[in-house]
């Protein structure tokens, strides 16, 4: 076993933005172990994914395309991903953390005996060992794990944990690999995009209403004019998720999404422990609130204290103003 | 048929300490069904009324969580089975998967798994998908709808809520599905119910009923530490809120935030 494997994701025919940070990290880390950098294309329809991948970095870029790939299943991706690591002979396999890559990581980690560490916010690479960092327990404990030696490990890696790859072939091949007869027993009947879903997860700027806005009415009467001023998307907290006023997807915390936008502005959100759980790695958190003494503002880089019918109207009116 | 939901006790928030052996320290908070796996429980009484047949309530875990076992027996499950042993103490999630699955074989008869997405002390989703590898079984995750079950076809469909997109896909059974928490309303059991649960104690198989001996594990959790401190933060204040809000958006433009 030696060095490192990526799972390439795509995006409109393009290398996600996360396979990016995982192939920069991935030389960083194949280097400390002394083997090549492997990137993996998993797809019934390539493009240019693989030559990308090879412009990333990749020694080698295995290929698996397959009729029988266009869709994710567990069967067919995990099954392809074993071609390439019985070839590749990885001690280290990265990916991301999105629901499909979850389904993905932590199947092919149990079919090849592997360890596996799931939202790893850090990796490195000591006395020729790969220790992996991930926080649980709603970001409020930060484990290091260690893995067995003899056995590859599977990490996947949170979003902007790692710099992107910069641009630069290092006169690496494309290995086409075939994908042998699977037992295919799931199968996808049908894709729709949710309607007027927004993926919290992706946004730069999150506002996120709390039951300190009174009513339904009000959240959406403050709380979207808002986010859309500052070009963002808008959460919510359990309690008023629970009450009916916004649907799930927008709920931020331990029950609903954890997110770590440049941005979060809480309005009218006490800060239970729940809800810190889902966005105290956010970068920078503007907390506005009546109570002076509102748990949310112990996480705040920017605290203000008010009312938030009189506060949130005046600062989408500024932004606006300010931002055009 | 015979769906079996996987249910792991864990502490109601996660303002946890670390021990000095790096395990987690609960103490003083108080212990729950783990959320996801509440509407997991839900979705098996419900597809249970509809087909009939067994619906076992199934625990990995130590005495204490007997409280949990009996409100999913009092929710509507009819069996329950805890998996205890000092050998499984320190498992990480596949190897945990492995002992349930050894547990689910047998058990012999069982077509269906329900758990909840991740549990919300470790946050990994690793469980259902380690679960139906290690038994050979399809896996459907992150469900927010069940479509169909059907026990004469021995297949399922269901919504896969993912992202930004809902998939719609069929499996065949035997099968583990982990769900979301939009799936259903989870009932609360009535107090008869719960009374004639009380003293109900779930059937306790050990690795050696399982056969299980030389358990081991991948991964080694070596350092644990409390998550860095945020600074401390700035106060924005002013006569009025119009002074409050030119004030924070100065500050968010000088920082450049926004």
């Amino acid at each position: 076993m030696a060095g490192v494997l990526v799972f390439i994701e795509q995006v409109g025919g393009e290398v996600a933005t996360i396979s990016r940070e995982l192939m920069g990290k991935g030389r960083e880390l194949a280097q400390a172990l002394g083997g090549p950098l492997g990137a993996l294309v998993v797809s019934n329809d390539p493009g240019a994914l693989a030559e990308r991948a090879v412009t990333l970095g990749a020694d080698t870029v295995y290929t698996l395309v397959d009729p029988g790939l266009a869709s994710y299943t567990t069967d067919g991706y995990v099954g392809a991903a074993k071609v390439a690591v019985a070839t590749a002979q990885p001690v280290l396999i990265l990916a991301g953390t999105s629901f499909q890559m979850r389904d993905f990581g932590a199947a092919l980690a149990t079919d090849l005996d592997a360890g596996l560490a799931v939202d790893v916010t850090d990796l490195k690479v000591e006395d020729g060992a790969i220790r992996a960092i991930r926080p649980s327990h709603g970001g409020n404990v930060i484990s290091t794990y260690h893995f067995t030696a003899g056995r590859p490990v599977v990490a996947l890696v949170r979003k902007q944990s790692f710099s992107e790859a910069t641009a630069g072939a290092r006169g690496g091949s494309i290995q086409p690999l075939t994908l042998p007869t699977l037992d295919m027993r799931t199968q996808v009947t049908g894709v729709r995009e949710k309607g007027g879903a927004v993926n919290l997860t992706d946004a730069a700027v999150i506002v996120s209403g709390g039951r300190g806005l009174g009513d339904k009415e009000n959240y959406y009467k403050l709380i979207p004019p808002l986010a859309e001023a500052f070009g963002g998307a808008y959460g919510a907290s359990r309690a008023i998720v629970d009450a009916g006023w916004v649907p799930y997807e927008h709920q931020v915390g331990q029950t609903g999404k954890t997110v770590s936008p440049k941005l979060y502005v809480a309005a009218g959100v006490s800060g239970a422990i729940q809800h810190l759980a889902g966005m105290r790695t956010s970068r920078n958190i503007v907390a506005i609130n009546k109570d002076p003494e509102a748990p949310i503002f112990r996480v705040a880089t920017f605290g203000v204290v008010g009312d938030v019918n009189e506060i949130l109207p005046l600062l989408t009116r500024e932004l606006r103003s300010r931002l055009g | 048929m015979h769906i079996v939901v996987c249910l792991k006790q864990v502490p109601r928030d996660n303002s946890v300490k670390i021990n000095s052996d790096l395990s987690v320290n609960t103490d003083g908070i108080e212990k729950i069904i783990n959320l996801f796996d509440e509407y997991a429980i839900e979705e098996g009484i419900a597809w249970n009324e509809k087909h009939g047949g067994k619906l076992t309530v199934l625990s990995l875990g130590t005495d204490s969580w007997v409280e949990q076992i009996r409100r999913a027996l009092a929710m509507g499950a009819s069996d329950s089975l805890l998996l205890s042993d000092p050998a499984f103490a320190d498992l990480d999630t596949i190897a945990a998967a492995r002992v349930v699955a050894a547990a689910i074989n047998k058990l012999g008869d069982v077509d269906l798994i329900f758990c909840g997405r991740n549990s919300t002390d470790d946050e990994s989703g690793a469980f259902a998908p380690a679960l139906a590898r290690a038994l050979g079984w399809s896996q459907v995750t992150y469900v927010g709808k069940m479509l169909d079950l059907n026990p004469a076809a021995r297949t399922l469909s269901a919504e896969r809520h993912l992202e930004t997109t809902i998939e719609t896909v069929t499996a065949t059974l035997p099968a583990v599905v982990s769900v979301i928490k939009d799936i259903n309303s989870p009932r609360y059991p009535s107090l008869l119910k719960i009374k004639k649960v009380a003293k109900v104690d779930p059937p306790v198989w050990n690795a050696a009923d399982l056969g299980l001996t030389g358990l081991s594990v991948a991964t080694k959790i070596v350092n644990r530490v409390p998550p860095p401190p945020r600074p401390s933060g700035e106060r924005i204040d002013g006569p009025d809120a119009a002074a409050k809000v030119k004030k924070l958006v100065d500050r968010l433009l000088e920082s450049q935030i926004i």
